[in-house]
């Protein structure tokens, strides 16, 4: 399990989609890391790859549309900083793609989404949650 | 080197810690050595480019390592492997990466090189003549080294 409670920004939609972003990290990273023959569970890293490509930018684009309602200030530089980590992940799954599925490089996907969304989550997530507050909304 | 260097990189450890690791690292000694060395068992070495030029170095038992990797991933892991040294050199380069803003609020314009990850291996990277910082910081999890190196770029 990944999710932490301190995660929690205090917008309900948000927290559910962030919780089910930290579920699918967690799973794509046991798949990775288990002890099965790499052929064996290539499929499944491919699986979870692929919705996990896709959950990213449905949830990049809601928490957007949701920023754009309260009026969020820092909304460019949420954006900007959503659209160069989805620019990442393009590049790995390009190189996948490309180059093949290389257990290496799959691990260091793991570890870039685990600690990009950690930091993302803990740190920059968090002050809408304050905005959103400070304006006497629900969180 | 001065302490308006040091103290963003010391900031932005803490800051980095407690966000992804709940944890409080605290500074216990200041050293001044000859060499960068890989003191522990796995490394990042991070360049800095622009108006501070030089290195860091990050050193960390694996016992530490691997407990890091476990608070962050919920995960029980053995070894470093290429996973865990990838989160090692991820959480660095978060790290450099905050010390760069912190560092341009005080009007030096820096970036980060991308890191290079040494495990098992420890190495020393002389500096030619000049001294480098060792500063230890403790946990409740272990004990892990920041050498620092940086000196002003007359030429940028």
């Amino acid at each position: 399990m990944m999710w932490k409670e301190k995660y929690r920004i205090g917008v309900e939609h948000i927290d559910e989609q962030h919780k089910e972003l930290f579920k699918r990290v967690f799973n794509f990273l046991q798949t990775v890391q288990s002890k099965e023959n790499w052929e064996d569970k290539l499929e499944k890293v491919k699986e979870t790859m692929a919705f996990m490509k896709d959950y990213v930018i449905v949830h990049f684009n809601d928490e957007e549309i949701y920023q754009e309602q309260i009026g969020y200030p820092d909304i460019e530089t949420h954006k900007e900083v959503h659209s160069n980590f989805k620019e990442e992940v393009h590049d790995y799954v390009r190189s996948f793609e490309q180059e093949g599925f290389d257990e290496e490089k799959i691990q260091e996907f793991g570890a870039k989404l685990m600690t990009w969304l950690i930091m993302h989550v803990a740190k920059m997530d968090q002050e809408i949650g304050r905005y959103v507050k400070a304006k006497g909304g629900e969180a | 080197m001065r302490a308006e260097y040091i103290n963003p990189f010391y900031k932005a450890t803490k800051d980095v810690f407690q966000l992804m690791l709940d944890i409080d690292p605290q500074r216990k000694e200041l050293k001044v050595v000859e060499d960068m060395v890989c003191s522990k068992d796995a490394s990042v070495l991070l360049g800095v480019t622009g108006d501070l030029k030089g290195s860091l170095l990050f050193s960390f038992p694996k016992d530490m390592t691997l407990k890091m990797i476990k608070i962050m991933s919920g995960m029980e892991m053995d070894e470093i492997d290429h996973f865990a040294s990838s989160a090692l050199g991820e959480i660095a380069n978060i790290i450099g990466g905050n010390a760069m803003t912190l560092l341009a609020e005080q009007e030096y314009k820096c970036d980060i090189v991308p890191p290079q990850i040494f495990v098992g291996e420890y190495k020393s990277f002389s500096m030619a003549n000049e001294k480098v910082l060792l500063m230890s910081l403790a946990t409740p999890i272990g004990e892990f080294d920041i050498n620092i190196f940086l000196k002003e770029n007359k030429n940028s």
